[in-house]
């Protein structure tokens, strides 16, 4: 007994060393790639050629301005965000409409529709790329930023769906009853009711598929012809397929790198809650 | 009250229909509603999901190429020149050993990074806001800085290798030391979304289970694999089986990291059918390759339904 006594503090000594060391190598693994781009993007392509390796060159936006001056990107971030923003609010709004109706609506056999449904998000995104890309062409919507919104938002559906189910079933259907008996029509009880009691519901899927759209790469690699429609995600590709003296041109392959990270890493902190709230609720729950 | 008298005069047949089920005006018209409410999903679904997977199950079936510009029913004649063709043959070892491997080394290292954002300690926060950057940075970036981070020239991993132990790393020639990589990319890339559902999952299990068993005498690892492990692994089979099928269709990693290469060693199903589908526009081939990939999904889906239907366990 005695032994333990003092063998204990020793014991838990190790472990909270053992706790930092995996923190710092945790910390190491996640940024050092981040780092690297970071690095390379603020750089002089001359330095990142250099042996031994510069650690922190003299930073610079030369190779904003090259991007700039060589591409259209002011028309890749454009559509970028128009992209990501229309399939938040279309997906958002399909969604939350069918979420309502499956968590207040008793209907037969609504149990398997749901899960129909749910198990429409097994299919894969690339699987019906051949004959998306032949309806996209008949709908004349191929290489336009509504062909792309149209179809991501579909694939965005089924997980929105599942995660405002169990957001709008937190909320007490006595409110609704109460405004329906006072005589409310339903666009307003959508509207003044359960807008502003699922708003968290809403913020958190809204911020989850704006990010899925922004880092989607598939359909605009698949659908986008011209810079019309093209997003960043092309944009990197296309920057990566040039050559430069020195092979390939990293630092602007980095710069527009680190152009799609910012926006996404700045609203992961600015939100890390909610996002994990709903990374998390459509599993656990 | 205009919008139902509308539909009393238009909905004949199925006012029938309901009145011999005996439904009540009330709910007929709350159906109505159900029926409105997700047809906007629905639509959606239909067209650019259910459609497009029975026309490319039927695609499957015929020569369309644009380019060549045929386009006719031939029956099962392009799974024979799938079976021999290099690349889908590359891409379907690659698919599986690049699915399977980073499925379960994404669940070990998920739970570990998991187990270390439970503790308390300065940094806990730093260390849980961080964890999400991998998830949220853009798949195609990742593969793009892991390929420069690791390029044999002048990239930070391989110079620091040779400084350590004077080895030069060559890592895209080998087919082996790309395929790891890929690998261990796809870890750095969905471990850390894994370790915020184990979290969730380690945070629910009750804490009185831990206490009795610390009354029993069990240590920590014997509690670590008695307590925790067991109530984890519904989660972790779900998980693992929601990993399984969502890497089986995704392509933007290996995308920017190797293109496929060297060769075709690190290529996957889901790039090939981009390929042959969207670069070389044969439609036919791709929709093939596809229909493999989907009943790759159908067999991960049954087993994995069987694997969790023999751990639930309740609490």
């Amino acid at each position: 007994m005695v032994k333990e006594e003092i063998a204990r503090p020793s014991l838990i000594k190790w472990n909270r060393v053992a706790i930092y060391v995996c923190f710092i190598l945790f910390t190491l693994i996640v940024l050092v790639p981040v780092y690297w781009m970071a690095r390379s993007s603020l750089a002089n392509a001359s330095d990142l050629t250099k042996l031994p390796l510069i650690y922190f060159p003299t930073p610079t936006l030369r190779n904003f301005q090259t991007l700039i001056s060589q591409i259209p990107i002011n028309q890749y971030v454009r559509n970028s965000l128009l992209f990501a923003v229309s399939t938040t609010f279309v997906s958002l709004l399909v969604s939350f409409l069918a979420a309502y109706a499956f968590a207040r609506i008793q209907f037969p056999g609504s149990g398997v529709i749901l899960w129909i449904l749910l198990l429409s998000m097994a299919l894969p995104d690339v699987g019906t790329i051949v004959p998306l890309y032949r309806i996209l062409k008949d709908l004349h919507l191929l290489d336009k930023i509504s062909g792309l919104t149209l179809v991501l938002s579909s694939t965005l559906t089924p997980f929105t769906v599942w995660v405002l189910i169990s957001f709008i079933k937190q909320v007490p259907y006595e409110i609704e009853e109460a405004a329906i008996i006072d005589g409310a029509s339903l666009p307003q009880i959508f509207l003044r009711i359960l807008l502003p009691v699922t708003m968290p519901g809403l913020v958190t899927m809204g911020l989850i598929n704006f990010i899925n759209a922004w880092n989607n790469l598939l359909y605009p690699l698949s659908f986008s012809t011209s810079p019309s429609s093209k997003t960043l995600s092309v944009a990197i590709t296309e920057v990566f397929a040039g050559f430069s003296p020195y092979g390939k041109p990293w630092e602007l392959i980095m710069a527009v790198g680190l152009a799609m990270t910012i926006p996404v890493v700045f609203l992961v902190l600015l939100s890390q809650r909610a996002i994990v709230r709903g990374l998390t609720g459509g599993a656990i729950k | 009250m205009q919008k139902g008298d509308s539909q009393q005069v238009n909905d004949r047949p199925l006012k029938a229909v309901f009145s011999r089920f005996a439904i009540s005006k009330n709910m007929r018209r709350r159906y109505m509603l159900f029926i409105l409410l997700i047809s906007p999903a629905f639509f959606l679904r239909i067209t650019t999901a259910a459609y497009p997977i029975l026309q490319t199950i039927y695609l499957s079936f015929t020569n369309l190429n644009l380019i060549k510009n045929t386009n006719e029913f031939i029956g099962l004649q392009n799974y024979p020149t799938l079976a021999n063709d290099f690349g889908v043959r590359g891409a379907l070892y690659f698919t599986i050993l690049l699915v399977v491997g980073s499925t379960l080394l994404d669940l070990a290292v998920g739970l570990l990074i998991a187990l270390l954002l439970n503790e308390r300690f300065r940094g806990t926060t730093f260390a849980r806001t961080i964890n999400l950057i991998p998830w949220a940075i853009p798949t195609i970036v990742a593969g793009y800085a892991f390929r420069w981070l690791l390029d044999d020239q002048f990239g930070l991993i391989p110079y620091w290798v040779n400084m350590l132990s004077g080895v030069r790393l060559v890592i895209f020639i080998s087919p082996l030391s790309a395929q790891i990589v890929v690998i261990l990319a796809h870890v750095w890339k969905d471990a850390p979304f894994m370790a915020f559902v184990f979290l969730a999952g380690l945070q629910g299990v009750p804490l009185d289970l831990y206490d009795a068993s610390k009354v029993d005498g069990a240590n920590a690892w014997n509690r670590f694999w008695r307590i925790t492990v067991p109530l984890i692994m519904p989660l972790t089979i779900t998980m693992g089986l929601f990993r399984l099928v969502w890497s089986l269709g995704s392509f933007d990693l290996v995308y920017g990291l190797t293109q496929g290469g060297p060769g075709v060693a690190t290529s996957v199903l889901a790039l090939q059918i981009f390929r042959e589908g969207i670069m070389f526009f044969k439609f036919g081939f791709a929709s093939t390759i596809s229909v493999v990939l989907l009943i790759l999904v159908g067999i991960v889906g049954i087993v994995g339904l069987w694997l969790f239907r023999k751990t639930e366990v309740t609490f």
